[in-house]
């Protein structure tokens, strides 16, 4: 046991870009597997949590604000436009929401697929990959529908707001062609940002959810901005 | 496999929690538009301050959930060094993003708009203490829960803090909003 703790010691004070033999030598001796040795180095001790955590995070998450500023400026330059079609105003945090929520969804599912050695040849012949991505359509589909309605139904209750048949049809355009265009970006930039991060021997947990998020977040907005200033 | 597993179920069911939190947002901003959204630079705020919550929140819950499913963290250990430096991190990840938000929204406001408006710098900094204090504590149990119960915290945390913290960053919005 005491070897155990000692090899352990010695593991988490491995600096991070120096090759690591001891972590092989502890899963072959010890019987503790690779994965979990990877965590126990990445945050050993308590102050390693906080310094490993803000390094890796602060640009990343800067970085995420900055984008997600950008995205809102094309909203703000429509801003008067914007704020008058009531169903939208009232549905834009559900489909932010919604965005971050696949985001951070598919991220951190295909970091565990990566951290559990399941990402092996060809992505498209991966039934898990692929599971999921039919799964986050099918729901995004699903709950998109269920959120117009009831941005409708709102807007018409709370600030009498009336939608025509016309308008519905716009409005409802608007938030399909941002939905379907959004998860697709989703996927790609997850599994192509989560496989190079993954080889570079980081945790895709601290990049992949605010790149993602962001970037689709940003899209949301500049494709929405779009999309209101093209029907309206 | 089927289809309609169990984690197509997990995943609509938060989702629909989740578009319901984010229908109440949308409530609120509709009530309080001349409140709220004519603050110049608003728009610009609002996305990344929402977003920031489910960012710092969910990578938190995401890591935890990594440390449980491979059982370096106790799931009836809360207390833990691990689990208190992640907090830590979050809160200083936190204030720093929050800052920089403000920072961004002022010099928009100072470029774009030829305005000064100060009050734009202190209102998400004030507003995201107050959000994170809530929310942090939340995402830490709600993780060590659900792992306890059996689920799997990854298909359900994400939609869970966007959603809590779209409601506590709104309202988080408006208590400053009232002290400032």
């Amino acid at each position: 046991m005491k070897n155990i703790k000692r090899a352990l010691e010695k593991l988490r004070k491995v600096r991070k870009k120096q090759h690591h033999p001891l972590l092989y030598e502890i899963h072959k001796k010890h019987k503790i597997s690779k994965k979990t040795l990877f965590y126990i180095k990445e945050y050993g001790t308590e102050k390693k949590v906080i310094s490993t955590v803000l390094k890796e995070s602060i640009k990343i998450l800067i970085f995420a604000s900055i984008i997600s500023a950008f995205g809102g400026l094309g909203l703000e330059e429509i801003k008067a436009r914007f704020i008058a079609i009531i169903p939208l105003l009232v549905l834009m945090p559900a489909l932010n929401d919604m965005i971050g929520d696949y985001g951070t969804i598919i991220s951190s599912k295909f970091a565990t697929m990566l951290h559990k050695g399941k990402i092996k040849g060809r992505l498209s012949k991966i039934p898990e990959l692929r599971g999921l991505f039919f799964k986050i359509f099918t729901i995004a589909l699903i709950t998109t529908i269920l959120g117009f309605i009831a941005s409708i139904l709102i807007s018409y209750y709370v600030k009498s707001y009336q939608v025509t048949l016309l308008t519905g049809i716009k409005i409802f355009s608007i938030v399909i062609i941002d939905v379907i265009f959004l998860i697709s970006l989703l996927f790609i930039s997850s599994v192509l940002l989560g496989l190079y991060i993954y080889r570079k021997k980081e945790d895709p947990n601290n990049f992949l959810i605010p790149i993602t998020t962001s970037v689709a977040d940003f899209a949301n907005m500049l494709i929405l901005a779009g999309l209101v200033i093209l029907f309206f | 496999m089927s289809f309609f597993d169990r984690d197509f179920k997990e995943i609509l069911s938060s989702e629909l929690v989740s578009i319901i939190g984010g229908l109440l947002v949308g409530i609120v901003l509709a009530i309080y538009t001349d409140k709220l959204l004519l603050i110049p630079g608003m728009l610009v705020l609002l996305p990344g301050f929402l977003e920031m919550r489910g960012n710092i929140s969910g990578s938190l819950s995401s890591r935890l959930s990594s440390g449980l499913f491979l059982g370096v963290i106790n799931p009836k250990k809360i207390k833990s060094k691990i689990v208190t430096g992640n907090v830590i991190a979050a809160t200083i990840l936190s204030i720093l993003v929050s800052l920089a938000l403000g920072l961004i929204a002022f010099l928009f406001d100072y470029i774009v708009l030829h305005q000064v408006v100060v009050e734009i710098i202190f209102l998400p900094l004030i507003a995201g203490i107050i959000a994170n204090l809530i929310e942090i504590f939340i995402t830490l149990f709600a993780t060590f829960y659900l792992f306890r119960k059996g689920h799997d915290p990854n298909n359900i945390m994400g939609p869970f803090v966007t959603t809590t913290g779209d409601i506590s960053s709104t309202l988080a919005l408006l208590i400053t909003l009232m002290i400032i």
